[in-house]
């Protein structure tokens, strides 16, 4: 027997281990845009379990594996023949096939759970704190042996079998996730990858049942698969990290639900959703914050460039700048451009040579562009202005130079004002 | 490459059997045909257009010639054999939307992609993989985006690495799916040029192409195709104002409606 801390570490063991054998299948169902079928097959496999104990086999035994994958192939051939032979489109029969089988399952499990060892509450959420008392004799390599909870056997071989099939077949897989015509037309085993695939998803759901449950399973599919999608442009990356937030996951999820003394299947899939969560915030070039952060910075870029550019206009014009209002945001631009030596404060702002010298390419970019509007667009003169206004702060230099040669021997915008030189 | 399926003794004695052959290929979807006795025998080296109106079956003809389709009746066969034989002659450029451009791949992984048949179970692509997949994107012009994610290029980039999959397969039939849809003219000039090449090296390219005016200036010869074969031959000779109105302006509304008595089980009017 255990003393609790032992008993903790077990369980959290089985959690991370089943994390991670449904992670790495989840990967796969995420990228090929078929994570319905992992919540799919998690609910068909109940039946197939149910039978397979009903029939003598111990849960997470071979013979209810051997159920499970059955049920889930059964569910998948029902979808196949409700949409070749009925018409019914494949999301409305995967809908009909599974929650048909799931629900014969829990009347089946409610039905004879006097008879035999499932507890419907067991399959639905998982008893993850009552892992480490079914036990198991291990043999040490020397005299005696340890017991070590059943539920991380069977995770545990399932993560070995899973993870070996991936590291095996790795580009089998890559190619017919990616693009399945091309692989079929090599050559590729594209079907058998495939059904390949629905078992990996009964084994890796069948292994999690008893540690999360039927519905909770689902999360671990597809949760921190989604997540590490978001994060990483490459797909063994994406696979890895996908392992490594299940795990993570489930540790933290564990720990808070001990702490706060709650079920920690529930709380596990919370910590996951968290993990997702900030990964959607947090993504490098899609993410929220990094959106905010690519608008606010081009904010920022304009209102700078548009300070710059109207004392330029005012020392070209001959007006003082300090008489044209200021709000709170370009006042805050002209303390920065200050700060970087492109402005001296005073008088309401006077350009350095440096800042001058930005600036006379902003309006020369502005200027250049109502040129070239006003050759090639027809608009009146007054529209010009506004469009100009936006585009000035996006054109480079060579293209800058493209359209001042195709505005050619004008030095002067459609309103006869001078377009400044580039140098 | 490495293996002619005819010893040179072979050879000399019969002439070796054409590129690709459709023998009397009638392609259904459910029950319903779609492609209708096709007929048609394409000698390497050529670079061989497939032209047609929108469901006419171009890309179902491809198809059958690659086994993504079952045949409702007739035979292909390539270089005289069964597809099964000879899957490593032969290479595949899909349509651009038949993939996820947002799958955490890049550019290289792509073009790996190319050399895995070959490679058999259990064999990683290795430095010589990468130095012929590094060629192949030389060849399309974009050794420079190697290790871009694919989802960040432009249409026009993304066929050209298409094409350079293609090109690692290292095969001498070619079958590439609208490889011009969504191109610009720049990109369009270069595939072009690289299949001309192909071509040049004694390969059987075969394109399905909707723009008549490129077709005729780059294929040497095509097939005019609406559900069934209208014409094929050198293009100057197939693209006639009578055969386009055939296959263009008087679709035969009969091989549609008989289609579908088929498909229910009824009687055409």
């Amino acid at each position: 027997m255990f003393d609790s801390g032992g008993m903790h570490l077990w369980a959290i063991a089985t959690a991370a281990t089943v994390a991670a054998a449904c992670a790495l299948t989840g990967s796969f169902l995420v990228v090929r845009r078929m994570s319905l079928l992992g919540d799919a097959i998690s609910h068909a496999v109940l039946p197939g379990i149910v039978l397979a104990v009903l029939a003598g086999g111990r849960p997470g035994g071979a013979l209810v594996f051997a159920g499970a994958v059955a049920a889930a192939l059964v569910a998948v051939g029902i979808t196949h023949l409700l949409r070749t032979r009925a018409g019914l489109a494949e999301d409305a029969g995967a809908g009909v096939a599974f929650t048909t089988l799931f629900a014969t399952g829990v009347v089946l499990v409610t039905a004879v759970a006097s008879r035999i060892d499932l507890d419907p509450g067991c399959v639905l959420y998982g008893i993850l704190e009552l892992v480490p008392f079914d036990t198991v004799p291990v043999p040490l390599p020397g005299p005696g042996s340890v017991e070590v909870p059943r539920a991380f056997l069977t995770g545990a071989a399932v993560l070995a079998v899973l993870s070996l099939a991936v590291v095996l077949c790795w580009k089998e897989l890559q190619f017919t996730a990616f693009d399945p015509d091309a692989a079929r037309a090599a050559g590729m085993p594209v079907a058998a990858v495939s059904v390949g695939l629905l078992v990996a998803t009964s084994l890796a759901t069948v292994a999690s049942f008893e540690a999360v449950g039927a519905i909770l399973v689902v999360a671990m599919l597809v949760v921190p698969a989604a997540a590490a999608e978001l994060l990483v442009r490459r797909f063994h990356v994406m696979v890895v990290l996908a392992i490594t937030l299940g795990v993570s996951g489930s540790i933290l999820g564990y720990l808070a639900a001990w702490r706060w003394n709650t079920n920690a299947a529930g709380m596990i899939a919370v910590v996951l959703g968290m993990e997702y969560l900030l990964a959607a915030l947090l993504a490098p070039g899609d993410g929220v914050v990094a959106r905010i952060v690519t608008r606010e910075s081009l904010r920022w870029r304009v209102a700078c460039e548009d300070g710059l550019a109207l004392l330029w206009r005012a020392e070209e014009s001959g007006v003082s700048p300090s008489q044209t209002p200021r709000s709170w945001f370009d006042q805050w631009t002209l303390l920065w451009l200050a700060f970087r030596g492109r402005v001296t404060l005073g008088e309401g702002g006077l350009l350095t040579p440096q800042g001058r010298e930005e600036a006379r390419v902003i309006v020369r970019s502005h200027r250049l562009w109502e040129a070239w509007l006003g050759r090639n667009v027809e608009l009146p003169l007054d529209h010009l202005h506004p469009p100009a206004e936006w585009v000035e702060h996006h054109l480079g230099a060579a293209v800058r130079e493209r359209i001042a040669a195709e505005v050619g021997g004008h030095d002067a915008d459609p309103h006869g004002r001078e377009i400044p030189p580039e140098r | 490459m490495t293996s002619r399926p005819l010893s040179t003794a072979d050879s000399v004695s019969t002439p070796s059997p054409p590129a690709l052959e459709y023998h009397d290929v009638t392609v259904a979807y459910g029950r319903r045909p779609v492609l209708w006795n096709i007929d048609l025998v394409v000698a390497s080296p050529s670079l061989f257009g497939i032209i047609g109106p929108n469901g006419a079956g171009k890309s179902t003809l491809l198809k059958a010639a690659l086994g993504l389709v079952p045949l409702s009746g007739g035979e292909v066969r390539i270089f005289g054999r069964p597809l099964a034989e000879v899957r490593g002659r032969v290479g595949y450029v899909p349509q651009r939307e038949s993939v996820d451009w947002d799958f955490p791949v890049n550019v290289l992984d792509v073009v790996l992609m190319g050399t895995y048949a070959r490679l058999g179970w259990f064999r990683r692509p290795r430095a010589p993989e990468r130095l012929l997949a590094m060629e192949c994107l030389e060849r399309v012009g974009l050794a420079d985006v190697a290790t871009r994610q694919i989802g960040r290029l432009s249409g026009g980039q993304q066929q050209r690495v298409f094409l350079a999959r293609a090109l690692a397969q290292r095969a001498d039939l070619y079958f590439l799916d609208e490889p011009m849809a969504g191109v610009d003219a720049r990109s369009q000039e270069g595939i072009f040029r690289v299949l001309s090449d192909l071509r040049d090296e004694g390969k059987l390219v075969i394109i399905v192409h909707h723009d008549l005016r490129s077709a005729a200036e780059w294929c040497d010869n095509v097939a005019l195709v609406d559900m069934r074969l209208v014409a094929t031959g050198p293009a100057a000779a197939v693209l006639t104002p009578a055969n386009l109105r055939r296959t263009y302006a008087g679709r035969l509304d009969v091989l549609d409606e008989i289609g579908r008595a088929v498909e229910e089980g009824g009687r055409t009017p």
